[in-house]
């Protein structure tokens, strides 16, 4: 069993069990969170991420995660370690540097710079559950139409939430940014598809008056936004998420983030591996094997995709009125105490097991919709609001 | 002033903060049309209303000849502006094709 999967489970059954959808049922939270490391060939994670771009570096007082995933990510490595050869030598030589500095004064200034930074070996205490998980299952709602999804994520969290939607019978609309496009399109395919297939693709320029124009026109008549950019980019354009949940009374709005809303840290970045680890993964492993190492493959995205799904189906079915803000630090909070509390040294055999014999065989799925390329629906999309 | 990567830098008559990304040597770097200094001195100034054109969080600005590169961490009603010549925004980065 990959790490954290009991609870994860638990999610997907009540998702399953609200929306009585066919398609989810062959749905398990294992495949959800390994199916990307067997598709593209990851090794097991250890103090490198599966996914590679994702290290665990020692440093003068204690232990970080850094995630660079961009080539663009390296060349503020010199303005990280003020040292013009940062980042010549590869991670051998980041390395060696790191460690001369201090864990908060690097976390601090990555974070400025725009990089995915945290300690790795600390483990926060559970926080007050967020709102939207205290939110009582609402009465059932007459499905016939399912709901109207605009997802304006990217990467796999969000995608997922919009995937697992789609599964339960969502119509959803993938927006993307002409200029910048989803970055998983470029990505391993069959991932890809998998998590969008389904989803009609609209195109939006968010620089042009007109493009935008069209985005509130959806919101609008929308059911479900989901997104994850961090709120500045969005206000921006004179997107106010919680504005827009405060005038369209129906409207579910699904805020996703690598550390959560309000200052300073809704302008940190954050991804999969190192917001774990900021959570505490990484000293659950240290408690199950002895070492601070990863846990699963950007374990944080697909708990958090999944969580996301049911805030949303949640919301959809008590009528609206909903902002969920789920960061990807505090979903895997949130999963791993509560598994804790549940399952202690049953957790902690479960992360030994799992650590030694690795991910395992899960069943690849199959794509079985169509797979749109970017902006593919724009004339079906627009030209009914417009004269075309 | 002397560029150094990493170096924070701020601007003597408005609000902007800019970390130095990439750079060095002695540059003649100015915000808000006065020379930005690396500790605030309490002195103050207006912006000249030639270089007023602000400064966003998060933006990166570059020199005409990409041997400068600046990243805003404060956002201010400045220009930044090297020998009197406005630093161009650079375009945001693509986003990672996988974490």
């Amino acid at each position: 069993m990959p790490p954290l999967t009991h609870g994860a489970d638990a999610v997907l059954d009540e998702l399953r069990r609200l929306s009585d959808a066919r398609p989810l049922r062959a749905i398990d939270a294992a495949t959800l969170m390994t199916e990307r490391a067997a598709l593209c060939g990851f090794p097991m994670a250890g103090a490198v991420s599966a996914g590679g771009a994702c290290h665990i570096l020692p440093v003068r007082d204690g232990v970080i995660a850094l995630n660079l995933p961009r080539d663009a990510d390296w060349e503020l490595l010199p303005a990280l370690l003020e040292d013009d050869q940062a980042g010549a030598s590869g991670w051998a030589g980041l390395a060696a540097m790191a460690a001369g500095h201090e864990a908060d004064m690097l976390i601090d200034r990555a974070r400025l710079l725009g990089l995915a930074a945290a300690r790795a070996d600390r483990m926060p205490p559970a926080e007050t559950p967020m709102a939207w998980m205290r939110m009582a299952a609402p009465a059932a709602r007459p499905l016939s139409v399912g709901p109207l999804v605009l997802d304006l994520s990217s990467l796999w969290a969000g995608p997922l939430c919009g995937h697992l939607l789609e599964r339960c019978g969502a119509r959803v609309i993938k927006v993307e940014s002409p200029g910048r496009m989803d970055g998983a399109r470029r990505g391993n395919a069959h991932f890809y598809g998998l998590l969008n297939q389904g989803k009609q693709c609209l195109s939006l320029d968010l620089a042009d008056p007109a493009d935008r124009g069209h985005l509130l026109d959806l919101i609008a008549t929308a059911d479900i936004v989901i997104e994850s950019s961090r709120p500045r980019a969005l206000r921006q354009w004179g997107i106010d998420a919680e504005q827009l949940v405060a005038n369209h009374a129906g409207l579910t709005w699904i805020a996703i983030s690598g550390h959560g809303r309000g200052a300073p840290q809704e302008d940190w970045i954050g991804y999969g591996d190192d917001a774990a680890a900021a959570a505490g993964m990484c000293v659950a492993m240290r408690e199950a094997v002895g070492e601070l190492v990863f846990a699963g493959d950007a374990i944080a995205d697909p708990l958090t995709g999944i969580h996301a799904a049911l805030a949303a189906w949640k919301g959809w079915m008590a009528g609206g009125g909903i902002f969920a803000a789920l960061s990807l630090r505090q979903v895997v909070s949130h999963c791993l105490h509560r598994e804790r509390a549940r399952r202690g040294d049953a957790m902690r055999l479960d992360l030994a097991r799992w650590h030694g014999a690795g991910s395992g065989q899960v069943p690849l799925r199959a794509i079985d919709r169509p797979v749109g390329a970017v902006g593919e629906d724009n004339g079906a999309l627009l030209c009914a609001r417009l004269p075309c | 002033m002397q560029l150094k990567a990493g170096t924070k830098l701020h601007s003597s008559v408005c609000d902007t903060d800019v970390m130095v990304i990439k750079g060095s040597g002695d540059v003649a770097l100015t915000c808000g049309g006065a020379e930005m200094v690396i500790a605030r001195n309490g002195a103050s100034g207006d912006v000249d209303p030639a270089f007023a054109s602000g400064t966003a969080m998060g933006k990166r600005y570059q020199s005409a000849d990409g041997q400068v590169e600046l990243l805003c961490i404060k956002p201010g009603k400045g220009t930044l502006a090297i020998d009197g010549v406005p630093l161009e925004i650079k375009a945001a980065k693509a986003l990672p094709s996988s974490d």
